[in-house]
C-alpha cells in the first residue's frame, strides 16, 4: 500500500470528526469526534513514519504519548461532563451560554 | 487487503458516531471506528500499538463515555433539533478541509512503496521510551496521574448541599 492510501483514509476520518465537532451539541458526542480526529492524527504519524521514513519506532513512539495524552484529555473532559450536568443540569452546548458577551 | 477492509470498518464506524441521533449508538460506533484504526495499524506492522488502541479506546474510553452517559446525559429531555443552516455550514468546513487535505496528499511527491512495511518490534519502541524520550514518557505518567486526581476532584460531590458549586 503507497503512502497516500493511508493519508486519504486519515483525511477522511478528520473530515469526518470535524463535521461531527461542529455539527453535535452533546459534550460528550463531541468528545467523541475529537478522538476520531486525533486517531485520524495518529494514522497520519505511523503511517508516513513507517512507509516514507527510516525509522517506524519512532512513529509508535509518538503514536503512544497522542494516546496517553487522549485518554488524559478523555478522563478529565467526561468528569467535567458530569460536573456541568450537576449544576446546570444539562450538556448542551448551546445552553451552556454564561460566558456569551 | 487487510488496510482495505479495516480502513473500510474505521471509516463505518466514524460516520456511525458522527451521524446516528442516540448517544449510545454514537459510543458504539466510535468502538467499531478504534477497531478499524487499529486494524489500520496491524497492516501497518504496528501490533503493539493495535493492541494499545483497542485496549485504551475501546477497553477504557468507551466504557469511561457510557459511563458519563448514564450519569449526566439527560435522556428524559426532549432534544431540540439543531437548524439545517447550521449543520450545512458544518458539513461545507469538513467537507473544504477533506478537499484540501486530499488535494495535498495527492500533489506531494511520495516516495514509491516499498512493498509490505516490515514489523515494528515492541521492544525497540520500549527501548526508545527509556533512552532518548524518557522525558515525554516520564510526563506522560505525570500527566496521567494529574488528569487522574482532576477527574476525581472535578467529578466528586462536594460534601455541604451536594449541589456541585
Amino acid at each position: 500500500m503507497t503512502v497516500a492510501s493511508y493519508l486519504f483514509v486519515a483525511a477522511c476520518l478528520f473530515g469526518i470528526g470535524l463535521y461531527g465537532l461542529l455539527q453535535r451539541r452533546s459534550l460528550v458526542a463531541m468528545l467523541i469526534a475529537l478522538e476520531l480526529m486525533l486517531a485520524a492524527v495518529s494514522i497520519n504519524v505511523v503511517a508516513l513514519t513507517t512507509l516514507a521514513g527510516r525509522d517506524g519506532s519512532l512513529g509508535q513512539v509518538v503514536a503512544l504519548i497522542l494516546v496517553g495524552v487522549a485518554a488524559a484529555e478523555a478522563a478529565i473532559a467526561l468528569s467535567l461532563f458530569v460536573a456541568i450536568h450537576r449544576a446546570r443540569h444539562t450538556i448542551d452546548v448551546e445552553q451552556l451560554s454564561e460566558l456569551t458577551g | 487487503m487487510v488496510f482495505a477492509g479495516s480502513a473500510a470498518i474505521a471509516l463505518f464506524g466514524a460516520l456511525l458516531a458522527v451521524g446516528l441521533k442516540n448517544i449510545f449508538h454514537n459510543i458504539l460506533g466510535f468502538a467499531l471506528a478504534m477497531l478499524g484504526v487499529a486494524g489500520v495499524f496491524l497492516s501497518l506492522g504496528s501490533d503493539f500499538l493495535a493492541a494499545v488502541f483497542v485496549l485504551v479506546y475501546v477497553g477504557a474510553v468507551a466504557i469511561a463515555m457510557v459511563y458519563a452517559v448514564m450519569l449526566s446525559y439527560p435522556l428524559d429531555l426532549p432534544q431540540r433539533r439543531r437548524s439545517v443552516p447550521k449543520i450545512a455550514a458544518a458539513a461545507l468546513l469538513a467537507a473544504i478541509v477533506t478537499g484540501v487535505l486530499w488535494l495535498v496528499v495527492r500533489r506531494a511527491p511520495w516516495p514509491p512503496p516499498l512493498g509490505a512495511p516490515d514489523d515494528v518490534a515492541a521492544a525497540q519502541t520500549g527501548y526508545r521510551f527509556l533512552t532518548d524520550y524518557v522525558l515525554a514518557f516520564e510526563l506522560i505518567s505525570v500527566l496521567l496521574v494529574v488528569a487522574m486526581m482532576g477527574a476525581v476532584m472535578v467529578a466528586r460531590r462536594t460534601r455541604e448541599g451536594g449541589s456541585g458549586r
